[in-house]
């Protein structure tokens, strides 16, 4: 550890610069005989640090390469390049579950983390969870003032992801097999492109939603403001399914 | 200390007064012993030349508390101590608190000061210290602090004396008591309910006050505070009718009050046990917590605490002003008191956390943030106590999780300043900063 007693050549003695003897604060402590150089709280700490510097250093550079000017346009092409460079960064990682919640709390309350560019930043979170070791990730997202775009994107099979707070655009997008619970609202887009899964939003969800789904369910506990032209797959909302079935007009309230 | 039996004495007095004079729940609890922390705080202060401010809802005995305990400790019949207690009021002016001008003298061209009775006697108790103007509880304050009452241009030195101020709680006649004279109370405990059925005996037992009066010795006490020998002779002349008094009181209670020898006796004890590392430490922690701030360097209560500091999960995050200096050494000294009242050794870890909360509660200016959220959290104390409990609560399990570890570096710092070549220890805590810091001294 850093602060190990390293006994190193300097010259002794009590006196200051004029001569005038220094006050010892810790006198009593003198004669306590220390061993230990560490402790695993310490080493806890020290560990999360480590990993969080990593997390944080692959978005700075993911916002290097892909938000130059800090403006970031949701198209298509824009999104795989974002997430390949993402995963570039990621998959060399080791990290929990727990650092993944920790860096979505770090992202608004930390002034390590620069700026918070809502796409990107759930790029980056979906590539986090895609990558992770745990099957089950939890995200805290409540406390957040902003809205993340993108999470969920190609939550794979075998995965769940639950999100507590509301989600931002393109929620769950190019899902492919994961299972993604919201516990708030979700806005529009959600499930694009989709090619199986499951979405369960529990609060709304907002327009063109499915758009160009392939597959798999989304599941609205609220209301669906507006349904997307989807290829395949169902939708329900508040367990009644409305797609496929009669209501089909695309980004029509109903 | 065991075979001059003064313990047990202190404790016939608590005893006494526990059992026939202050009915009272025990609110504290000190290595498996139950004490009423109204009585337990006001009798070290008694002993310790403390000051202490008691707070309550009127009629539930702040005042009456400090005043069997003064009188069992000083051995004054209660008469004397009412007669010298400054009630807070407005009007309340320096003449009646600290002295006036001999009127007669004056017209014969002489100056001389007639001292008022709370301005002499060792006991001081200022009775709704919040209805006093700001000026008036500054002037008290001060005097305390330095044991010197000065009027004209006479003085007099109190060499003992502990001073009880009671407070009610905030309404529309009272002052507020601004923060750096709250800082000189050591400690702030209040004068609690004591339940439905022991204040129905309460009710049941008239005047029972009376057992502390005599009439002949409050005359004789009187007569010594107006007389115009010199203030020294005037203690000696009062000492000897105080232990008349007291001789009176063990034969007629079986209670033994504290002559002045052992007053002193008792206080060199007291100030022979030192602090273990633990309670040092611990001590340390507390105060690190309380001052530190990662950003500006120090506390300071015009400076707001950055939200996104590491440091947020500390008592810094939640605090806005810095600890004073007077608050380690209030909980240095009434847990040396504490320790001898329970005959150990030395000051330990428990002594400290038993004193902590009463000597933080009425310092300590929370955030609102902190207030809102814990003000309406299930609890027995009054708030400031209680978050002081908590705080002290919070830091103490931080304390068990690395007591080792800041011992350590609470070493290697001891032995840098020796002269040792050492690198001080990192830590999660503002306490490793502060070692940091004071070792960067020592090393340039």
């Amino acid at each position: 550890m850093k602060g190990s007693p390293r006994a190193k050549a300097r010259p002794s003695g009590l006196s200051g610069r004029h001569g005038s003897a220094i006050q010892n604060p810790f006198q009593e402590f003198q004669s306590y005989s220390f061993s230990r150089n560490d402790i695993p709280l310490d080493r806890i700490v020290q560990s999360t640090e480590a990993v969080m510097d990593q997390i944080r250093l692959g978005y700075e550079k993911l916002l290097e390469e892909e938000a130059k000017e800090l403006v970031w346009m949701v198209q298509y092409n824009t999104i795989i390049k974002a997430y390949e460079v993402a995963e570039r960064y990621v998959r060399d990682i080791h990290y929990s579950a727990e650092d993944i919640e920790d860096f979505c709390f770090a992202l608004e309350n930390t002034q390590k983390i620069p700026y918070l560019i809502p796409g990107p930043a759930g790029l980056y979170i979906s590539a986090l969870c895609n990558y992770a070791k745990e099957e089950e990730i939890l995200l805290k997202l409540s406390e957040l003032k902003t809205e993340i775009n993108l999470l969920g994107f190609r939550l794979t099979k075998g995965k769940r992801l639950l999100i507590e707070g509301d989600a931002g655009d393109f929620t769950g997008i190019g899902l492919e097999g994961g299972d993604l619970v919201v516990e708030g609202n979700a806005k529009n887009w959600t499930g694009a492109g989709m090619r199986s899964g499951r979405i369960l939003v529990k609060k709304n969800i907002g327009l063109h939603t499915g758009e160009w789904m392939m597959g798999g369910e989304i599941h609205v506990g609220g209301r669906v403001r507006g349904l997307g032209n989807i290829v395949e797959g169902q939708v329900f909302e508040r367990e009644k399914m409305v797609f496929p079935g009669k209501v089909r007009h695309p980004n029509i309230d109903y | 200390m065991e075979q001059n039996g003064y313990r047990k004495q202190v404790r016939g007095i608590y005893r006494f007064i526990s059992d026939h004079l202050y009915y009272n729940r025990p609110d504290i609890e000190v290595k498996g012993e139950h004490f009423n922390s109204a009585i337990l705080l006001s009798l070290l202060t008694a002993l310790n030349r403390g000051k202490e401010l008691i707070i309550g809802e009127p009629g539930l005995g702040k005042t009456t508390s400090a005043e069997f305990v003064c009188s069992l400790v000083y051995q004054f019949p209660l008469g004397v101590i009412w007669g010298s207690e400054v009630s807070g009021h407005p009007e309340q002016t320096e003449e009646k608190i600290i002295g006036r001008p001999d009127l007669g003298k004056l017209n014969r061209g002489e100056e001389d000061v007639i001292w008022t009775n709370f301005s002499q006697i060792p006991v001081k108790i200022v009775d709704e210290i919040n209805r006093l103007p700001e000026t008036k509880q500054s002037m008290i304050l001060d005097g305390v602090d330095r044991g010197n009452w000065e009027y004209l241009n006479e003085m007099i030195i109190n060499d003992e004396y502990c001073l009880f101020a009671t407070a009610n709680y905030h309404d529309g006649g009272t002052n507020t008591i601004i923060a750096p004279l709250v800082d000189r109370f050591d400690v702030m405990v209040e004068s609690r309910y004591p339940g439905a059925n022991l204040s129905f005996l309460v009710g049941k037992k008239r005047r029972k006050d009376e057992i502390l009066r005599h009439p002949r010795y409050e005359k004789e006490l009187y007569r010594v505070l107006k007389s115009k020998i010199d203030y020294e002779k005037k203690m000696t002349q009062m000492e000897e009718v105080c232990s008349a008094f007291g001789e009176h009181l063990h034969e007629a209670l079986g209670v033994r009050p504290l002559q002045r020898q052992d007053r002193d006796k008792i206080r060199a004890e007291m100030e022979t046990l030192g602090l273990d590392l633990d309670a040092s430490a611990f001590t340390r922690m507390l105060l690190a917590e309380c001052s530190f701030c990662d950003r500006y360097g120090q506390k300071r209560v015009v400076e707001n605490c950055e939200e996104g500091c590491h440091y947020t999960s500390y008592l810094c995050h939640d605090i806005k002003n810095c600890a004073s200096n007077r608050l380690p050494t209030s909980m240095t000294q009434y847990a040396q008191a504490l320790a001898w009242l329970l005959g150990d050794s030395a000051v330990d870890i428990e002594h400290m956390k038993a004193i902590t909360p009463y000597a933080l509660s009425h310092r300590v200016q929370w955030r609102d943030d902190t207030l809102s959220q814990k003000e309406r959290s299930q609890r027995d104390d009054p708030f400031p106590i209680f978050l002081a409990k908590e705080a002290v609560k919070a830091v103490s399990q931080r304390y068990r999780q690395q007591s080792d570890y800041i011992k350590d570096a609470l070493a290697i710092g001891a032995k840098i300043f020796q002269g040792e070549s050492l690198e001080p220890l990192d830590g999660d805590h503002p306490l490793y900063r502060e070692i940091k810091k004071d070792v960067e001294v020592r090393q340039h």
